[in-house]
């Protein structure tokens, strides 16, 4: 919610109009003053208009200028109030991108899911004003990299989740183990339907009565975890530490799912080989003492 | 046989032993409560007596109820005006509020507490810190974080920089010139007060506790009028001399000085202040305090009314139109007004915002007992009871405290560089004093006595007050530490902003005065003495110059580089005083001080070192066990690493080795009231020859030019603050 009136606001203020030579360095004249920001009459709240210089041109948008999203009259301080209130399509734009029909997981696709979502369907007043910077900050959104520790990932992307759903902590009192949970599963892993294995998480998030609360869906040989986070992480560690060492420091060890069929054997065969010794020894022993009763 | 005598030994042994012990136990304590402190008052030349106050009076229950009658009758008929009816006939009204006014019921509900409190414990009289202990022996404080503790009442009061004005614990935001936190060492040294604006600095309070001053008013023809002086009008110890015991590792301060504690000049809400002033017994010299009963009968919370009647002298100062303490001078022996405000920043209803909405000092600074918080960014050596607790705008403002302006945001946006008080103290009042003349003194025909002379004063922004980055850190002799946050090298203000006045208007004023010193002073060379008052680095030779740019480079930049920097507003001072140059170095030389009555009655600024000089305690000081004890350390922070060279500047009554000198850089005190609601405009820094000089303060030269010219990105600026406030 706070997000999403700050970017409302923020987000007009960035651009120039077209017919002056505006670099991002102008709107971050302003705009990267570190407490460029108000507290809103009707919240109360305060709203960052604040665009960290570094985030920005780390973000998957750090090679835009301001104005390629932020189009309106700009020249005019204050900002007009017509410009401000202007929302941005975020859809729209990825989708005129050359190569947006080639894309594995289209826009549109998130979009129609989104329209499904919760977050898009729920009357709830904090819901009424939703819309995707409500989660990813167009300033500083990266996808997760290659190198970043799951634990690291997983963390970022539940605490975009705990800012608003700050009552997440008892309303998961039913789930065992939950702060070990929190640390190794997404949030979205259980509130999004499971999707085919090429298949990216859907952008449809359930509501908590629709999600998932059924334990074997991940502790199973068949986990629904290994067609989501843990399938990039296993193809991104296979790619960076080959297999064996994926397989031996293997992160994505959960009950019920990391089954290795010859471990299993093994692990069988030890035991019967142990029952086997423990027997002939017992045989042995009731031998010998046999023998000894019969010399006396 | 044998057995018998070993046991007999045995105890005999042991009876031996225990009397050894016990007597031990009793010479330690004897030497500790009595020889030590008869040693230590003959080391220091200070004594002590009981102390006693002609305004302590016994009251007979006669008295007493007259007086708890017209202490209330302002309340009592206050609280009856708002039960009596209004409609009806104003004779009719006014004589029911008489009634209802002297009924037992009113009177409880709007007498002062004390009062009631006094009546029934039947004490008719005041007598100091004794009186107030019979009920409170202890105190229950609470701390930072909610969690509270009970003290005794006079130890916590003893202990705090109210009473003793020097700590040996840490917790100073000071560096020395070494590099060194104060007191973050091994060696802890009594530290807390290093006044940059007075000539009677630190524990020079020694010297200048208390005088009188023969004054010659022109308007009295020459008639002599007393006047009093001295460190004490705004310190709490009655004594002869500051709580002198309290610099030492053991000991503690006399009873007698206890006693002479003065709780009501913060307590009561009616302290007389014409009580205070200096009077001669047969041990010496100290300050009368207000024992009075009607004054202890007003106990009551403190406000900020109680704690300006000291602490206005150093924000409006003494001369300040409505510092109220300075309007009751004493009923003999008048107090002497300082003047020359030193920071020319009031706290009152008519110059700070906040003392405006009525708020109390005490709603910012949030004590636990008596010990009261400054805030964790100091850039004087000043002790601080509560080092860690912050004393900020922004745990009320937020960072976002514009709310009202059309340029909020914008506004907000220099949080994040700016402090508040950089905009919302546009001036200091026009008495600031910059730069003052301790050595060349002046008559002052009215009060009839010698002063110094002020040779520059304003309260104009980029005159009397300058802006530097700050990140809490402040050096031995007060001067800001920060550093723009690019952490360039191009920010120098040891060299550059503290250490050379550049401004024309002020050189050219600097000129007048000294032309007109000269009418008096022949000796003095004006072009020099222009250049030494405002460029005092030229007073160093090249050796010590070199020093100080390597010292500066070395060892502070540590303490100049931590945390993070914002742009504060620093009132600038600089003296120049009389110096032991035997221990100077690249920031300067041991002032010395100066003896106020000789000072004022005669001019003399050189002869009033010479008496001041001669105190026992001076004297000790140029002695090896003070050096030891403490003065090597202290040199060490002012950046003189070879110690402290106990040769003593006074041979048959000359001087030697003495020198007239500008302390090598102006001092630059924090000025934090005197908040106006409407800040500055921005134009009033974004222009070329803006009130801040961005250049100086390290940004580049092209950011220079950004900063001086935003019309480009609002051209509607020059009106831009117009609606500001919050």
């Amino acid at each position: 919610m706070l997000f999403l009136i700050l970017l409302l606001m923020a987000a007009p203020l960035l651009a120039e109009p077209p017919e002056t030579v505006t670099t991002n360095a102008a709107c971050l004249r302003c705009h990267g003053m570190k407490t460029l920001a108000y507290r809103h009459p009707q919240t109360g709240k305060i709203v960052d208009l604040f665009i960290e210089q570094f985030a920005i041109s780390h973000s998957v948008h750090g090679k835009l200028a301001c104005t390629e999203c932020h189009d309106g009259d700009f020249a005019h301080y204050p900002h007009h109030a017509e410009t401000q209130q202007r929302s941005l399509s975020c859809v729209e734009c990825h989708e005129q991108q050359d190569d947006a029909a080639k894309r594995h997981y289209r826009f549109t696709t998130i979009d129609a899911e989104y329209a499904k979502s919760i977050h898009a369907t729920s009357a709830e007043t904090e819901a009424a004003t939703f819309n995707c910077h409500s989660c990813h900050d167009p300033h500083r959104f990266h996808a997760s990299q290659i190198g970043d520790s799951l634990a690291t990932i997983i963390h970022n992307d539940n605490a975009l989740c705990f800012t608003c759903h700050e009552q997440a902590r008892i309303k998961h009192a039913w789930l065992p183990n939950r702060e070990r949970h929190w640390e190794t599963v997404r949030c979205l892993d259980c509130h999004t339907p499971v999707t085919n294995a090429e298949q990216a998480v859907s952008h449809h998030i359930l509501s908590a009565a629709d999600s998932n609360h059924d334990c074997v869906n991940c502790h199973s040989k068949n986990s629904q975890l290994l067609n989501r986070l843990y399938r990039y992480r296993a193809a991104s560690d296979v790619a960076s530490q080959g297999w064996l060492n994926t397989a031996i420091f293997n992160e994505a060890y959960v009950v019920g799912m990391s089954r290795s069929a010859v471990l299993d054997r093994l692990a069988l065969a030890i035991i019967g080989l142990t029952l086997l010794i423990l027997l002939a020894h017992g045989i042995g022993r009731y031998r010998a003492q046999q023998r000894l009763l019969r010399k006396q | 046989m044998n057995h018998l005598l070993i046991k007999k030994w045995w105890a005999l042994t042991m009876v031996r032993r225990i009397t050894i012990g016990v007597m031990s136990v009793l010479v330690v304590t004897l030497i500790y409560k009595v020889l030590y402190p008869l040693a230590f008052e003959f080391y220091v030349g200070k004594t002590n007596a009981p102390l006693t106050y002609s305004s302590s009076q016994e009251l007979t229950p006669e008295a007493f109820e007259l007086l708890a009658q017209e202490l209330s009758r302002e309340t009592r008929q206050q609280q009856a005006a708002t039960i009596v009816a209004t409609d009806q006939d104003p004779f009719a009204r006014q004589v029911k509020i008489e009634l209802l006014m002297n009924t037992p019921s009113v009177i409880k509900d709007s007498e002062p507490a004390h009062i009631r409190y006094f009546r029934d414990a039947g004490i008719r009289r005041y007598e100091g810190p004794k009186t107030c202990l019979q009920c409170h022996a202890t105190i229950r404080i609470q701390h930072g974080d909610g969690t509270h503790a009970t003290l005794d009442t006079l130890n916590d009061l003893v202990n705090s920089v109210h009473f003793k004005f020097q700590t040996e614990a840490g917790g100073f935001s000071t560096y020395g010139y070494d590099g060194r936190q104060v007191n973050s060492g091994a060696h802890k040294i009594p530290v807390g007060k290093i006044n940059r604006a007075c000539g009677i600095p630190g524990s020079f309070s020694w010297t200048g506790w208390a005088a009188l001053i023969a004054s010659r008013p022109e308007a009295q023809q020459d008639a002599i009028r007393l006047r009093s002086e001295g460190c004490g009008q705004c310190h709490i110890g009655g004594n002869y001399q500051p709580a002198t015991e309290k610099m030492m590792p053991i000991g503690d301060v006399p009873n007698d000085a206890k006693e002479g504690i003065d709780c009501l000049i913060c307590h009561a809400t009616e302290y007389d202040m014409n009580q205070r002033y200096v009077i001669k017994d047969h041990q010496g010299l100290r300050w009368n305090q207000d024992r009075s009963l009607r004054s202890a009968l007003t106990v009551g919370t403190i406000d900020s009314d109680t704690c300006l009647r000291c602490h206005q002298h150093n924000m409006g100062g003494d001369t300040y139109q409505h510092n109220v303490a300075a309007q009751s001078l004493g009923y003999i022996n008048q107090r002497l007004l300082h003047h020359g405000a030193k920071r020319g920043n009031p706290f009152s209803p008519q110059d700070d915002v906040h003392a405006a909405a009525g708020m109390e000092c005490t709603d910012c600074h949030v004590p636990e007992g008596h010990r009261i918080p400054r805030g964790r960014k100091g850039v004087d050596l000043v002790a601080n009871d509560l080092p860690n607790k912050e004393v900020t705008c922004e745990s009320c403002h937020t960072s976002a405290p514009h709310h009202q302006s059309r340029d909020k945001a914008l506004l907000n946006g220099h949080v994040a560089r700016l402090a508040c008080e950089t905009c919302h103290i546009k001036e200091l009042t026009a008495d600031n004093v910059v730069l003052r003349d301790w050595v060349h003194s002046t008559w002052n025909a009215k009060e009839g006595i010698f002063e110094p002379t002020d040779i520059y004063r304003s309260g104009a922004a980029g005159k009397g007050f300058t802006f530097l980055w700050f990140n809490g850190n402040g050096t031995f002799l007060a001067n800001a530490l920060g550093n723009h946050p690019d952490k360039t090298l191009n920010y120098n203000p040891l060299m550059q902003q503290v250490a050379r006045i550049t401004d024309p208007d002020i050189i050219a004023t600097v000129r007048t005065k000294a032309t007109e010193l000269k009418q008096q002073y022949p000796e003095i060379d004006v072009d020099a003495y222009v250049t030494a008052a405002t460029e005092p680095l030229s007073q160093l030779n090249p050796e010590l110059l070199v020093q100080r740019e390597v010292m500066i480079a070395t060892n502070l930049s540590a303490a100049m580089n931590q945390g993070e920097s914002r742009i504060y507003p620093f009132k600038l001072f600089n003296a120049m005083m009389y110096e032991d140059m035997s221990n100077q170095g690249a920031f300067g030389a041991m002032i010395l001080p100066f003896d106020y009555a000789r000072y004022y009655e005669t001019g003399d600024s050189a002869a009033a070192v010479k008496v001041a000089i001669a105190d026992p305690i001076i004297q000790r000081m140029y002695q090896e066990p003070f050096k030891r004890y403490m003065m090597d350390e202290f040199m060490a922070y002012f950046g003189i690493m070879d110690g402290w060279k106990t040769i003593y500047p006074l041979v048959n009554n000359q001087l030697v080795n003495v020198e007239a000198h500008w302390m090598r850089q102006m001092g630059t005190l924090m000025v934090n009231h005197g908040i106006q609601r409407q800040g500055h405009a921005c134009i009033a820094c974004h222009a070329p020859n803006g009130i801040m000089n961005f250049a100086q303060l390290g940004y580049s030269p092209e950011r220079v030019a950004e900063l001086e010219q935003i019309d480009d990105i609002v051209p509607s600026l020059n009106s831009a603050a117009q609606s500001d406030g919050q």
